[in-house]
């Protein structure tokens, strides 16, 4: 856990990252990258469930925070301000595969019996505990019940639940207001409460 | 005012304090199962923490690599970009948007009284001539015609008429 200090110091080095990358340091956008990819490829891949879409949309996001960082004006903190283009990215995306896929994308995406048996990611079965199986099935099931939320409800189930941001950072990654924010956790968490009770009971 | 969806997750992540938690408290019909319910989304939260939070980014590298690529190769087109614009709004200076402004208006006039012109031909000639054909009586006359000529500058109109047997008393042009 980091302290007040060394927050406050990580802050400092961070908005010198931002000025430095605002008059065309690409050297400094590197080492901001290195600091989010992990994060922003994560949340991304719970949204989406695909490691190749996740990668490139975690991309796309890089690419527009570099065009845009021009106009950051150090408001919010920079980790906020990328979350805001992630979620522009990858709810546009959703919305336009749900339009394309007429709408049965966010249910059905995520069939593991529809793996090609002869892939060469598919895990070999014969070789893998038990318990190993047993959570493959579990992130399954989540991947499945989160696929069935509004693009908008996964961001801030996700941002709550797995990055532990407060309200107001949602709120402004998302561009709505807090209220807005706690209501679709309400109805989100309702959701998965009902898709997983049997998993959480018996984990 | 905050909705009651409002109030039910600030009161699940413990964000309600002192006189706005009892209150909310105090309104809930059956605490007992709002209280299983908050130790439910609990279970909940902590389920997806530890399922969800460890999807790890393979090939770090490559991916700031790739990015890196992305952004040179963004660099490199953008200046073109910027020149291609500069090049084309360079032409319209405003001494030539002027120059082009007056050059259109002097046209526009040149036009405007040609029209003029060609719409009124007989006030630019000294004699203005109204021909008028006319059949007069065909019993009479059968092959007979009359024309007028008329010069208003001078108040005289001729009466040319061809091919009349004779010319009737209460003869009037037509």
């Amino acid at each position: 856990m980091q302290t007040e200090a060394t927050l406050a110091q990580s802050d400092v080095s961070e908005l010198d990252l931002v000025k430095r990358c605002q008059a065309g340091d690409t050297e400094a956008f590197d080492k901001l990258v290195t600091r989010y990819r992990t994060r922003v490829f994560g949340m991304i891949y719970n949204m989406v469930h695909s490691e190749q879409d996740a990668w490139d949309l975690a991309q796309d996001s890089f690419l527009k925070a570099w065009k845009s960082i021009g106009r950051f004006r150090g408001q919010s903190s920079f980790y906020t301000w990328i979350y805001r283009i992630v979620m522009n990215v990858t709810i546009d995306w959703l919305r336009k595969k749900q339009v394309k896929g007429g709408g049965s994308e966010f249910d059905d995406a995520i069939q593991l019996t529809e793996i090609d048996p002869a892939s060469k990611t598919v895990p070999r079965t014969e070789a893998l505990p038990h318990e190993t199986m047993e959570r493959d099935e579990i992130r399954a099931r989540i991947e499945k019940a989160i696929a069935q939320l509004s693009p908008e409800q996964r961001a801030v189930i996700l941002m709550k639940e797995i990055e532990d941001m407060q309200y107001h950072e949602i709120a402004e990654a998302l561009g709505c207001s807090i209220g807005t924010v706690m209501s679709r956790l309400f109805y989100a968490r309702k959701k998965l409460q009902n898709l997983l009770r049997d998993v959480y009971e018996n984990v | 005012m905050k909705t009651f969806e409002e109030k039910w997750t600030a009161w699940l992540d413990d964000q309600l304090s002192g006189h706005e938690l009892s209150e909310f408290e105090a309104s809930l019909p059956d605490k007992a199962a709002a209280e299983t319910e908050k130790a439910e989304a609990r279970k909940l939260r902590e389920l997806l923490k530890r399922e969800l939070s460890a999807q790890p980014l393979t090939n770090e590298e490559f991916f700031s690599h790739q990015l890196r690529e992305k952004i040179t190769q963004k660099s490199r087109e953008l200046p073109r970009a910027v020149a291609g614009q500069t090049a084309t709004s360079r032409w319209w200076t405003i001494p030539r948007l002027l120059w082009a402004g007056s050059a259109s208006l002097a046209v526009f006039l040149v036009f405007t009284v040609a029209v003029i012109h060609e719409k009124n031909p007989a006030e630019e000639s000294q004699y203005l001539t109204q021909i008028l054909n006319a059949r007069v009586d065909p019993i009479v006359s059968p092959n007979a015609t009359v024309a007028i000529f008329e010069v208003k500058q001078d108040r005289v109109t001729v009466l040319w008429t061809e091919g009349l047997q004779s010319l009737p008393a209460d003869y009037a042009a037509k």
